[in-house]
């Protein structure tokens, strides 16, 4: 139990990692990476809405899309169960941190609009998954874009002092080292 | 119909759920927010134009509550709104120097010259990128009016390819100045000059009349005749200082090709 569950985690994170490997969630990987700090936090923010969003998107599976027989409602209960979490997630971040809430901007609502959480809602009904085990692979994919968002700030931020060639500053080296990190991380595929 | 019902009902569950949720969330996670914010935001035109520095007239409002802006920072709103925002904020207002936009370009469509077709894109922008498309002069108004879509009060209209500015309606928020490519619309101030050169070539004289029949040609007969020296030459083009004329007009007069002009109704301003 406890084996599969480190698999299903790490294969999230790393091998099946949604930004590198499905092309998933590049608009914010590409929009909040200038600092270290709103990456990260737009990680976590992410990660928040993608745990929560497969502990609800699997009992509304199981119980109302499936129990009902209802396969034609997946994708209007998955975009409300989506839309609403990243509503709680934006007022929660607006109390309790304004100043994040500023540097998020605009992007955090964009959480609904983002593809991998989406891609995640309809993911998990395919795999079959139990409840823990969807929760799991939740929190790893979100712990997965988390982990890109800080590589990828971290040396945007490092970017920011390299010279870099005029033609390339700016969105081209940024897109370059955006496919170098994908790159490497198809060095994970054999890992499990 | 059975399925309806079913499907109806577990959406609306559904959904009935989650706005419980958000609504609980709501009233928990609520902002306590300076309620001078949402007085501001009443007083303020509320148009977004962020001529003032903000993104939004809600920024400014929250930034003047902190008290990191003037009360005169909405150039739009001018003295009305700046003494409403003083009453709010309880402190004193400066007067707001009233400015409007004005085109440094006097040349319609019949009166200026082509170099070429133009089929591209229809905008200053893009006929700009290509050596100003079909208009022979290098300084003049492009026709395509980009200020008319930036202008957020309809001030500007567009009469013969040349841009016209309503006075009544502008506001001096400076959208039209900041997209001009050519850099022919200026804010300046309108209550004490009502004389204007409607041209901003650069060209020698031989050289703007052949492109324009109204262009500015360097001439000079309206700083000789100019009998309180408020006319001079700047680089082949006229200037009139507002501290020195006395608005007689007889720059106006003695221009030979209609540059110098007198705006209407700018005195009421």
């Amino acid at each position: 139990m406890a084996g599969r569950l480190i698999l299903i985690f790490l294969g999230a994170v790393l091998v099946n990692n949604f930004v590198l490997r499905y092309f998933l969630g590049i608009c914010p990987f590409l929009g909040v990476t200038g600092k270290v700090e709103s990456g990260v936090a737009m990680g976590f923010a992410t990660t928040f809405v993608m745990t929560i969003t497969a502990a609800v998107v699997w009992p509304v599976n199981m119980y109302i899309i499936q129990g009902l027989n209802l396969p034609f409602l997946e994708y209007v209960s998955d975009i409300l169960i989506i839309a609403s979490l990243v509503q709680l997630i934006e007022m929660f971040i607006k109390k309790t941190n304004p100043a994040l809430y500023r540097s998020l901007g605009i992007y955090l609502p964009l959480i609904t609009t983002n593809c991998s959480i989406l891609f995640l809602a309809l993911f998990i009904p395919l795999r079959e998954y139990t409840f823990i085990d969807s929760i799991i692979f939740g929190f790893g994919a979100g712990m997965g874009f988390t982990f890109v968002l800080l590589l990828m700030s971290a040396i945007r931020e490092e970017l920011d002092f390299a010279e870099v060639p005029r033609s390339l500053r700016g969105a081209p080296v940024t897109l370059i080292t955006a496919g170098l990190l994908a790159l490497a991380f198809m060095g994970f595929t054999g890992l499990i | 119909m059975g399925l309806i019902i079913i499907a109806t009902g577990s959406i609306a569950a559904l959904a009935a759920f989650f706005a419980i949720m958000l609504s609980i969330a709501h009233s928990k996670l609520k902002v306590e927010e300076d309620p001078r914010v949402e007085r501001l935001l009443e007083a303020l035109p509320g148009v977004n134009c962020a001529a003032c520095g903000f993104a939004s007239c809600r920024a400014l409002a929250e930034a003047a509550v902190k008290g990191e802006v003037e009360v005169g920072s909405c150039v739009v709103g001018g003295n009305d709104v700046a003494e409403k925002i003083s009453r709010i904020m309880g402190v004193k207002a400066k007067v707001v120097e009233k400015k409007l936009a004005f085109v440094r370009c006097g040349a319609g469509k019949s009166e200026r010259e082509k170099k070429a077709i133009y089929q591209g894109v229809e905008t200053c922008r893009a006929a700009n990128l290509v050596m100003g498309g079909e208009v022979a002069c290098s300084h003049g108004c492009l026709g395509f009016g980009d200020c008319q879509r930036a202008c957020p009060f309809n001030a500007i209209k567009m009469l013969d390819g040349l841009a016209h500015i309503d006075f009544s309606l502008c506001t001096g928020c400076g959208r039209c100045v900041q997209v001009c490519p050519r850099n022919i619309i200026v804010l300046e101030k309108f209550n004490d000059l009502n004389y204007r050169v409607k041209c901003s070539s650069l060209d020698k004289g031989k050289k703007a009349r052949e492109v324009c029949k109204k262009s500015c040609i360097a001439c000079g007969r309206c700083v000789k005749s100019c009998p309180y020296d408020a006319c001079w030459m700047d680089n082949n083009l006229a200037r009139i200082d507002s501290r020195n004329c006395q608005v007689c007009g007889i720059c106006a007069l003695v221009c030979p090709t209609g540059a110098i002009v007198e705006l209407e109704n700018s005195g009421k301003k």
